[in-house]
């Protein structure tokens, strides 16, 4: 997690994305191109670095943006942060392809289906995919001690669970927990200052 | 378990990694839409959207585009490049359109969608089943074949389908073996009630396949009973 600049892209407009969202819930076939225009190079990036397979980035994009037309409607596109939205589902199908791999930590649909649906992504704030935003949370992982950024890693990356974080790092679980959630409430509190600075 | 007990897990859960009781505590708690949880999560939501800024960034090839409109793209259009269309797919696909009659490339114009449809059946896992009446199909008898690749998609094609109103649409959905079904796209019947559709991506645990009509734009769930539904 070192190299900067994945949203220096993404110009933030919330209007934009609103009006994407909204020509996708009426169907309109380039409204998808204005969605891939917009988040394709970032949802692809995010994949890749899970999955470092580019073949299988290219059909897990693909899928991100079906499973977003199919979903869509269910989206509330005035209060909705559709990138945020996107990326999570593309992260899930990163993360999901590498478990399915494994076979580990088995996880159903239905609970992927709770941990991206639209309503998570209501009155997001809009700062949260912006250049500063990626700045602090790179900042914030640098703070962290070594074995600290090695769970975050873990965690973002490979989707490890707390247990398997263990006995990759052949460290106790209890230990591994604590650098989890001191390492998460750590990035939370930098993300949090910064939107009410 | 209450929310107060769940919260500091919420990011835990937010990037996936939570484990049992907190996971499925703090599943069951969204599933009945508990406002603190959903907040709560919501707002780990934006925690992991941020760590996503940290992700080097990768260009994607330029073929990506067209393989992401592939999706939205119905009119099938005519291209140079169908005429070369690979030796597999006319070895494989051709079979099971043939047995039920239908002109697969008309309705797969699209390169990118034959694409597709080839890594599927050149996939040694896939799995493929038939429907409907197929030792002797009439025109009038529904009928068809479903290739299942665990890891590139699903290929479904379809004769004699049902007529459905304007403003409703064929979804295909994945029945994994625990869990509700999946949506899997949705697509309309040529003119001559045929059809062949590709999805790709993986497709999770699938233990059937099953097709429903649905309101235009398609549905989270089945709100009709299935025309169509096929174990693998």
């Amino acid at each position: 997690m070192t190299i900067p600049g994945i949203f220096l892209a993404l110009q933030m407009s919330a209007e934009h994305d609103e009006n994407i969202a909204q020509r996708l819930q009426r169907r309109d076939p380039e409204a998808m191109g204005d969605l891939y225009d917009r988040f394709g190079r970032v949802a692809y990036s995010v994949i890749v670095a899970i999955v470092r397979d580019p073949a299988v980035a290219e059909d897990l994009v693909q899928e991100t943006f079906l499973r977003v037309w199919n979903r869509v409607h269910a989206f509330e596109a005035g209060r909705g942060a559709l990138g945020p939205w996107l990326l999570a589902i593309a992260r899930n199908r990163a993360i999901d392809h590498l478990r399915s791999l494994s076979a580990r930590m088995d996880r159903n649909s239905y609970e992927l289906d709770l941990r991206e649906h639209p309503s998570l992504f209501v009155d997001m704030e809009r700062e949260v995919l912006n250049t500063d935003h990626a700045r602090l949370i790179q900042k914030a992982i640098a703070k962290l001690s070594a074995n600290q950024q090695k769970v975050i890693e873990l965690a973002y990356y490979e989707g490890l669970s707390q247990t398997e974080m263990a006995e990759r790092m052949g460290e106790p679980l209890g230990t591994v927990k604590t650098w989890v959630r001191t390492a998460l409430k750590h990035l939370r509190e930098e993300l949090g200052q910064a939107v009410a600075a | 378990m209450t929310c107060d007990e769940l919260r500091q897990d919420y990011t835990s859960y937010a990037l996936g990694i939570a484990e049992d009781p907190e996971r499925a505590e703090i599943a069951e708690h969204l599933a009945r839409k508990c406002p603190e949880c959903v907040s709560g999560i919501a707002s780990a939501m934006a925690t992991v959207t941020a760590m996503s800024g940290a992700v080097p960034v990768t260009e994607p090839p330029g073929r990506l585009r067209r393989r992401v409109m592939a999706i939205v793209e119905t009119t099938p259009r005519r291209s140079w490049a169908v005429v070369f269309v690979p030796w597999a797919i006319t070895a494989a696909m051709s079979i099971a359109l043939v047995t039920i009659g239908i002109s697969g490339r008309r309705q797969i114009g699209d390169t990118a969608k034959l694409q597709q449809a080839l890594s599927i059946l050149n996939e040694p896992a896939t799995r493929d089943v038939t429907f409907g009446e197929t030792e002797r199909p009439s025109s009038l008898t529904m009928r068809g074949r479903v290739f299942v690749s665990p890891g590139k998609g699903v290929v479904f094609i379809g004769a004699s389908l049902p007529r459905i109103d304007p403003g409703r649409t064929f979804e295909l959905w994945v029945i994994p073996a625990k869990g509700n079904p999946i949506p899997a796209g949705l697509f309309r019947s040529q003119p001559d009630a045929t059809a062949v559709f590709v999805r790709p991506g993986p497709v999770e645990n699938a233990a059937a396949v099953a097709v429903t009509v649905e309101p235009e734009g398609g549905s989270a769930q089945p709100t009709t009973t299935p025309f169509i539904v096929t174990k693998l």
